[in-house]
Protein backbone atom coordinates (compact mmCIF):
# COMPACT_ATOMS: atom_id res chain seq x y z
CA UNK A 1 0.00 0.00 0.00
CA UNK A 2 1.16 3.45 -0.81
CA UNK A 3 2.23 5.27 2.32
CA UNK A 4 -0.11 8.14 2.99
CA UNK A 5 1.26 11.62 3.51
CA UNK A 6 -0.52 13.45 6.28
CA UNK A 7 -1.31 17.14 5.68
CA UNK A 8 1.10 18.36 8.34
CA UNK A 9 3.82 16.09 6.97
CA UNK A 10 3.46 17.88 3.68
CA UNK A 11 3.98 21.19 5.46
CA UNK A 12 6.94 19.73 7.33
CA UNK A 13 8.54 18.99 3.97
CA UNK A 14 8.22 22.69 3.15
CA UNK A 15 10.38 23.84 6.05
CA UNK A 16 13.24 25.81 4.54
CA UNK A 17 11.42 26.53 1.28
CA UNK A 18 9.11 29.19 -0.02
CA UNK A 19 5.46 28.81 0.81
CA UNK A 20 2.31 30.69 -0.14
CA UNK A 21 -0.25 31.23 2.58
CA UNK A 22 -3.84 32.13 1.76
CA UNK A 23 -5.79 33.47 4.69
CA UNK A 24 -9.50 33.48 5.35
CA UNK A 25 -10.71 36.72 3.89
CA UNK A 26 -8.61 38.42 1.27
CA UNK A 27 -5.09 38.41 2.59
CA UNK A 28 -2.12 36.36 1.44
CA UNK A 29 1.47 35.89 2.53
CA UNK A 30 4.47 34.52 0.71
CA UNK A 31 7.72 33.68 2.46
CA UNK A 32 10.28 31.10 3.50
CA UNK A 33 8.88 28.69 6.08
CA UNK A 34 11.20 28.39 9.06
CA UNK A 35 8.90 26.39 11.29
CA UNK A 36 5.41 25.82 12.62
CA UNK A 37 3.60 24.29 15.58
CA UNK A 38 0.56 22.07 16.12
CA UNK A 39 -1.81 25.02 15.61
CA UNK A 40 -0.07 25.76 12.30
CA UNK A 41 1.17 29.06 13.65
CA UNK A 42 4.10 29.62 11.32
CA UNK A 43 7.42 31.42 11.39
CA UNK A 44 8.11 32.97 7.99
CA UNK A 45 11.14 34.84 6.68
CA UNK A 46 11.51 37.34 3.83
CA UNK A 47 7.77 37.74 3.76
CA UNK A 48 5.55 39.68 1.43
CA UNK A 49 2.07 40.49 2.72
CA UNK A 50 -0.55 40.95 0.01
CA UNK A 51 -3.51 43.14 0.77
CA UNK A 52 -6.87 43.11 -0.97
CA UNK A 53 -5.94 46.51 -2.41
CA UNK A 54 -2.93 44.96 -4.11
CA UNK A 55 -0.56 46.65 -1.69
CA UNK A 56 2.37 44.49 -0.75
CA UNK A 57 4.35 44.91 2.41
CA UNK A 58 7.78 43.38 3.02
CA UNK A 59 8.45 41.87 6.43
CA UNK A 60 11.72 40.29 7.44
CA UNK A 61 10.53 37.68 9.93
CA UNK A 62 7.09 37.06 11.36
CA UNK A 63 5.09 34.71 13.53
CA UNK A 64 1.81 34.25 11.68
CA UNK A 65 -1.21 33.24 13.75
CA UNK A 66 -2.57 29.95 12.41
CA UNK A 67 -6.12 30.82 13.32
CA UNK A 68 -6.98 32.56 10.06
CA UNK A 69 -4.95 30.44 7.68
CA UNK A 70 -7.06 28.86 4.97
CA UNK A 71 -4.65 27.20 2.54
CA UNK A 72 -0.93 26.56 2.16
CA UNK A 73 0.75 26.15 -1.19
CA UNK A 74 4.34 24.91 -1.33
CA UNK A 75 6.65 26.81 -3.65
CA UNK A 76 5.57 30.36 -2.90
CA UNK A 77 3.54 32.69 -5.04
CA UNK A 78 3.52 32.19 -8.82
CA UNK A 79 5.20 34.80 -11.02
CA UNK A 80 3.41 38.11 -11.19
CA UNK A 81 1.06 37.14 -8.41
CA UNK A 82 -1.29 39.67 -6.82
CA UNK B 1 13.07 21.45 16.98
CA UNK B 2 12.94 23.40 20.16
CA UNK B 3 11.55 21.73 23.22
CA UNK B 4 9.33 22.76 26.06
CA UNK B 5 12.32 23.98 28.05
CA UNK B 6 12.18 27.05 25.88
CA UNK B 7 10.00 28.57 28.58
CA UNK B 8 13.22 29.37 30.39
CA UNK B 9 14.22 31.56 27.48
CA UNK B 10 11.17 33.74 28.08
CA UNK B 11 11.00 36.11 31.00
CA UNK B 12 9.11 34.90 34.04
CA UNK B 13 6.17 37.15 33.36
CA UNK B 14 3.39 36.46 30.95
CA UNK B 15 1.06 38.96 29.27
CA UNK B 16 -1.69 38.53 31.87
CA UNK B 17 0.75 39.71 34.54
CA UNK B 18 0.32 43.12 32.99
CA UNK B 19 -3.40 42.85 33.68
CA UNK B 20 -2.71 41.68 37.22
CA UNK B 21 -0.50 44.70 37.80
CA UNK B 22 -3.39 46.90 36.68
CA UNK B 23 -5.77 45.66 39.38
CA UNK B 24 -7.42 48.56 41.21
CA UNK B 25 -6.09 50.95 38.61
CA UNK B 26 -7.99 52.88 35.96
CA UNK B 27 -7.64 50.96 32.72
CA UNK B 28 -8.45 51.72 29.11
CA UNK B 29 -10.04 48.88 27.16
CA UNK B 30 -10.48 48.85 23.41
CA UNK B 31 -13.38 46.68 22.29
CA UNK B 32 -14.45 45.47 18.90
CA UNK B 33 -17.03 47.60 17.14
CA UNK B 34 -15.44 50.98 17.83
CA UNK B 35 -16.12 50.97 21.53
CA UNK B 36 -13.84 51.88 24.37
CA UNK B 37 -14.15 51.58 28.11
CA UNK B 38 -12.38 53.40 30.82
CA UNK B 39 -12.81 52.24 34.38
CA UNK B 40 -11.30 50.77 37.49
CA UNK B 41 -10.21 47.14 37.14
CA UNK B 42 -11.59 45.11 40.02
CA UNK B 43 -11.11 41.57 38.71
CA UNK B 44 -10.26 39.53 35.63
CA UNK B 45 -9.86 35.91 34.58
CA UNK B 46 -7.78 33.96 32.11
CA UNK B 47 -10.35 34.63 29.35
CA UNK B 48 -9.89 38.33 29.97
CA UNK B 49 -13.38 38.74 31.34
CA UNK B 50 -13.11 41.96 33.30
CA UNK B 51 -14.96 43.41 36.25
CA UNK B 52 -14.83 47.19 36.02
CA UNK B 53 -16.18 49.96 38.20
CA UNK B 54 -16.72 53.68 37.59
CA UNK B 55 -16.99 52.91 33.91
CA UNK B 56 -17.25 55.34 31.07
CA UNK B 57 -18.08 53.79 27.71
CA UNK B 58 -17.20 55.60 24.49
CA UNK B 59 -18.95 54.61 21.28
CA UNK B 60 -17.81 55.96 17.92
CA UNK B 61 -20.64 56.15 15.41
CA UNK B 62 -20.29 57.34 11.84
CA UNK B 63 -22.95 59.88 10.91
CA UNK B 64 -23.77 59.85 7.24
CA UNK B 65 -26.63 62.34 7.27
CA UNK B 66 -24.56 65.04 5.59
CA UNK B 67 -22.21 64.62 2.65
CA UNK B 68 -19.12 64.39 4.78
CA UNK B 69 -18.88 61.58 7.26
CA UNK B 70 -18.56 62.77 10.80
CA UNK B 71 -17.70 60.69 13.78
CA UNK B 72 -20.09 61.09 16.64
CA UNK B 73 -18.84 60.19 20.06
CA UNK B 74 -21.29 59.01 22.65
CA UNK B 75 -20.16 58.70 26.21
CA UNK B 76 -22.11 56.69 28.69
CA UNK B 77 -21.41 56.40 32.36
CA UNK B 78 -22.36 53.64 34.68
CA UNK B 79 -24.55 55.98 36.70
CA UNK B 80 -26.69 56.65 33.65
CA UNK B 81 -25.32 60.10 32.84
CA UNK B 82 -24.79 60.20 29.11
CA UNK B 83 -23.22 62.87 26.97
CA UNK B 84 -22.90 63.23 23.24
CA UNK B 85 -20.20 65.10 21.41
CA UNK B 86 -19.23 65.53 17.80
CA UNK B 87 -15.71 65.43 16.48
CA UNK B 88 -14.14 66.19 13.08
CA UNK C 1 17.94 38.17 27.33
CA UNK C 2 19.87 38.18 24.09
CA UNK C 3 19.66 36.07 20.97
CA UNK C 4 21.79 33.03 21.78
CA UNK C 5 19.81 30.63 23.87
CA UNK C 6 20.64 27.89 26.29
CA UNK C 7 19.36 25.18 23.99
CA UNK C 8 21.72 25.44 21.08
CA UNK C 9 22.82 27.88 18.45
CA UNK C 10 20.53 29.70 16.05
CA UNK C 11 17.45 27.66 16.79
CA UNK C 12 14.74 30.17 16.02
CA UNK C 13 12.97 28.00 13.53
CA UNK C 14 9.71 27.24 15.28
CA UNK C 15 7.27 29.63 16.97
CA UNK C 16 8.64 29.38 20.51
CA UNK C 17 12.21 29.70 19.31
CA UNK C 18 11.32 32.78 17.32
CA UNK C 19 9.56 34.36 20.29
CA UNK C 20 12.56 33.69 22.50
CA UNK C 21 14.65 35.48 19.93
CA UNK C 22 12.52 38.63 19.70
CA UNK C 23 11.50 39.03 23.33
CA UNK C 24 12.49 42.47 24.70
CA UNK C 25 13.05 43.81 21.21
CA UNK C 26 10.93 46.11 19.02
CA UNK C 27 8.12 44.37 17.16
CA UNK C 28 5.12 45.14 15.01
CA UNK C 29 1.86 43.41 15.86
CA UNK C 30 -0.88 43.42 13.27
CA UNK C 31 -4.44 42.64 14.29
CA UNK C 32 -7.09 41.06 12.13
CA UNK C 33 -8.83 44.45 12.03
CA UNK C 34 -5.77 45.88 10.29
CA UNK C 35 -4.77 48.03 13.25
CA UNK C 36 -1.03 47.91 13.93
CA UNK C 37 0.76 48.18 17.27
CA UNK C 38 4.46 48.84 17.50
CA UNK C 39 6.38 48.48 20.73
CA UNK C 40 8.82 46.49 22.76
CA UNK C 41 7.74 42.88 23.24
CA UNK C 42 7.50 42.15 26.96
CA UNK C 43 5.95 38.72 26.76
CA UNK C 44 3.74 36.33 24.82
CA UNK C 45 1.78 33.30 26.01
CA UNK C 46 0.32 30.21 24.35
CA UNK C 47 -2.84 32.07 23.32
CA UNK C 48 -0.70 34.69 21.60
CA UNK C 49 -1.75 37.21 24.21
CA UNK C 50 0.90 39.90 24.02
CA UNK C 51 2.29 42.47 26.44
CA UNK C 52 3.92 45.47 24.77
CA UNK C 53 5.88 48.35 26.24
CA UNK C 54 6.03 51.89 24.77
CA UNK C 55 3.21 51.04 22.42
CA UNK C 56 2.27 53.08 19.39
CA UNK C 57 -1.09 52.50 17.75
CA UNK C 58 -1.27 52.90 13.98
CA UNK C 59 -4.61 53.01 12.15
CA UNK C 60 -4.68 53.17 8.34
CA UNK C 61 -0.95 53.85 8.39
CA UNK C 62 -1.35 56.91 10.60
CA UNK C 63 -0.25 57.16 14.24
CA UNK C 64 -3.24 57.28 16.56
CA UNK C 65 -2.33 56.99 20.22
CA UNK C 66 0.49 55.91 22.47
CA UNK C 67 0.26 53.68 25.50
CA UNK C 68 2.90 52.96 28.12
CA UNK C 69 1.96 49.32 28.46
CA UNK C 70 -0.53 47.42 26.42
CA UNK C 71 -2.04 43.96 26.71
CA UNK C 72 -3.31 42.57 23.42
CA UNK C 73 -5.69 39.64 23.57
CA UNK C 74 -4.34 36.87 21.35
CA UNK C 75 -7.48 36.16 19.36
CA UNK C 76 -7.08 39.51 17.60
CA UNK C 77 -3.49 38.93 16.51
CA UNK C 78 -2.75 38.22 12.87
CA UNK C 79 1.03 38.33 13.13
CA UNK C 80 3.99 39.44 15.19
CA UNK C 81 6.83 40.79 13.11
CA UNK C 82 10.38 41.44 14.23
CA UNK C 83 11.47 45.04 13.55
CA UNK C 84 15.01 45.57 12.41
Amino acid sequence: MASQLLPLELIDKCVGSRIWVIMKGDKEFSGTLLGFDDFVNMVLEDVTEYDYTGTHTKLSKILLNGNNICMLIPGGMPEGGA
Amino acid sequence: MADAEDVTANPVNEPLDLVRLSLNEIVFVKLRGDRELQGRLHAYDSHCNLVLGEVEETIYVIDEDDEEETVRVRKQNYDGVSKARRIS
Amino acid sequence: MSAPQANGAGEARDPSGFLGEIINSPVTVKLNSGVVYKGELQSVDGYMNIALDQTREIVDGKPRRNYGDAFIRGNNVMYISADH
